[in-house]
């Protein structure tokens, strides 16, 4: 968490061929235990006398209403339902736009609020000793379960809507991000900020020109690791709060609905999402980072 | 920066104290607090105690910033002791000023009162969240982890295929996993166990393979000019370089377990647990005892995390 960025080692070969392999691996065992999930099932429900429309728990395996696991044909038809058209009010593309508006601007503002506190933390030792323990702390308190208060609080305030689950996810965001920054902060050598002196460089010029430029690197990759916990802050906070859009919104209501095909078709745009919002923050990396050689 | 570390060492031998500053600070809070609790309404001119408390609060700055010169132990604990007191106590006197509703924000006070009148029922939510759910989670994860990570780095191939796919489910948000997960195997705890588990998981792999590789070609050059085997190699190089990894990841794990399985209770429960409290409480505005759960879930997950890096530092000394 709290390690300098490295650059990537060089690929000695490529990947594709492996992890085609294992891709297909998963896929041959994918089949039998998709059956062997749902026969139980289905041998209940026939049990029960229900009448599914097929002969064996096997054959009714792939055609539950509810099933642990989704056969290939259920996933597609959930898959089209919830996408179809991609900006409709209940379709999931739409939703996940949303959530990844929320935590991206929550991670603005850690980044922001990460920036004040790490420049505190570097210009005072008695502020540094006076909070950073309560701040690493921080880090290992449970802070999402602060989320639902979080909201009800901020509502309390008319903060509605968009802005509270992106502090949320600011909030869970801005730790990691002070920490980097600290890091990054320090960063430069003795050598690099005595040549600031010899330019006679104020302490704001130093901080600027110098400091912040080396701090990027380190901001960047703590935001990586800053992402996933933020997307995680905002789904809370839309499950907790009362809301009309995200992907938090839709995997409440099809919890209650107990609807698991819907289900995993959401698990699987929020990992889509969890995936596009670090890809995202490393291309900023790359254009803000130009004069680095590229890792 | 290296204008500071140049004037320090003249500062330092001055020798000033800030106890009396920082006594004054807190039992002026206390009484302010006591004060505003002995009044059966909130004060009319709110002003007047605000500064009082800022003022206040001022001087224990001041007294925080004395207490934090030099390097004994105390200059190194105090300060971060003194801020939390001092947070605490003008927190309550200021919500007591404006007179807050209780059910809005509770005071320190009334968290405590409920925490200690709400003990048992915490209590046994913390055992099945933190015993049951985490630390199972924690220990099944950590132990698939390293099986696996063992297995990658002894074959290249699974490595190669399995590894860029950990990476990527590294970021999966947790809570898109759990309403599938708990859908599928059930409302008690063991779908929270899985979950924790598969959390903890990731992390531990790509940490362990990274420590597994970071051994220096020269110690391995030198063991083979021993014509050491494959096992003495791994126990006596591989091993030993990997651990640091191993315990970043197990200190990181060790926080995101405790965090996951109160995310996963909310998504149904059967009855028990912190998230599950936390959850059905914040619908009832019963706040006071929401804060005693998440005073109860820092505690075990501050103690947790330290006990880990204390065994870090049991096992590897000097890091």
């Amino acid at each position: 968490m709290t390690t300098a960025p490295t650059p990537r080692p060089a690929r000695r070969a490529s990947n594709v061929l492996p992890m085609l392999a294992v891709a297909l691996v998963a896929v041959l065992i994918y089949w039998p235990l998709m059956l062997w999930a749902n026969a139980g099932q289905a041998a209940r429900s026939l049990a029960s006398g229900a009448d599914l429309g097929c002969g064996t728990a096997l054959q009714c395996a792939t055609q539950l209403r509810n099933p642990v696991i989704p056969a290939p044909g259920q996933f597609a038809s959930g898959f089209q339902s919830l996408s179809v058209p991609p900006l409709a009010a209940t379709s999931a593309p739409y939703n996940a736009l949303v959530t990844g508006g929320e935590t991206l601007l929550g991670l603005a503002l850690a980044s922001l609020l990460g920036l004040i506190l790490a420049t505190l933390l570097v210009r005072s030792r008695s502020f540094e000793r006076a909070t950073l323990p309560w701040l690493v702390a921080s880090q290992t308190v449970p802070i999402v379960a602060l989320a639902p208060m979080l909201a009800v609080l901020l509502g309390q305030f008319g903060v509605q809507g968009f802005f509270p689950k992106a502090v949320i996810a600011a909030y869970i965001a801005f730790f990691p991000v002070a920490i980097g920054m600290v890091q990054g902060l320090r960063s430069p050598d003795p050598l690099q900020l005595d040549l600031m002196r010899t330019y006679r460089a104020s302490p704001a010029q130093t901080f600027g020109l110098l400091q912040i430029p080396a701090s990027l690197p380190y901001l960047f990759t703590s935001l990586k690791v800053a992402a996933t916990a933020a997307l995680v802050g905002s789904i809370v906070a839309e499950i907790s709060t009362i809301s009309f859009s995200g992907l938090g919104k839709m995997l409440a209501e099809n919890s209650r609905a107990s609807d698991t095909v819907a289900l995993w078709v959401i698990m699987i745009y929020g990992a889509a999402l969890g995936i596009v919002l670090v890809a995202l923050i490393g291309l900023l990396e790359r254009l803000v980072t130009r004069w680095r050689p590229s890792a | 920066m290296a204008t500071q570390r140049v004037t320090v060492p003249l500062a330092a031998p001055r020798p000033l104290s800030g106890w009396p500053l920082l006594l004054l600070s807190g039992l002026g809070l206390l009484g302010l607090s006591f004060a505003l609790a002995r009044l059966a309404a909130p004060p009319t001119s709110p002003a007047l105690w605000l500064l009082g408390v800022l003022l206040l609060l001022l001087l224990g700055i001041f007294g925080i910033r004395q207490s934090a010169q030099g390097e004994t132990l105390a200059a190194r604990t105090v300060p971060a002791a003194a801020t939390l007191i001092l947070f605490v106590l003008a927190v309550e006197a200021l919500l007591r000023t404006y007179g807050v509703p209780t059910g809005l924000i509770p005071t320190p006070s009334k968290v405590m009162q409920s925490l200690w009148a709400a003990r048992s029922v915490l209590l046994q939510d913390a055992y099945y969240t933190f015993i049951l759910e985490a630390l199972l989670g924690f220990v099944i994860g950590a132990a698939l982890g390293l099986l696996l990570a063992l297995f990658a780095v002894r074959f290249r191939f699974l490595e190669r295929g399995l590894l860029p796919y950990a990476a990527l489910l590294s970021s999966v948000p947790i809570v898109a996993l759990a309403p599938v997960v708990i859908k599928a195997v059930g409302l008690g705890w063991p779908s929270k166990t899985i979950i924790v588990a598969i959390t903890v998981l990731f992390p531990v792999v790509i940490n362990t393979v990274r420590g597994l590789q970071s051994a220096q070609r020269m110690h391995l050059d030198l063991m083979h000019s021993y014509a050491a085997s494959p096992t003495q190699v791994f126990r006596e190089v591989r091993w030993p370089s990997a651990l640091p990894f191993v315990f970043t990841a197990l200190r990181v794990s060790s926080t995101l377990a405790l965090i996951n399985a109160i995310v996963a209770e909310f998504f149904g429960t059967e009855g028990h647990g912190l998230g599950f409290r936390i959850q059905i409480e914040v619908g009832r505005f019963g706040l006071d005892i929401v804060w005693a759960a998440i005073v109860v879930a820092s505690v075990i997950g501050i103690s947790f995390y330290l006990l880990i890096a204390a065994a870090q530092r049991r096992l590897l000394p000097g890091r």
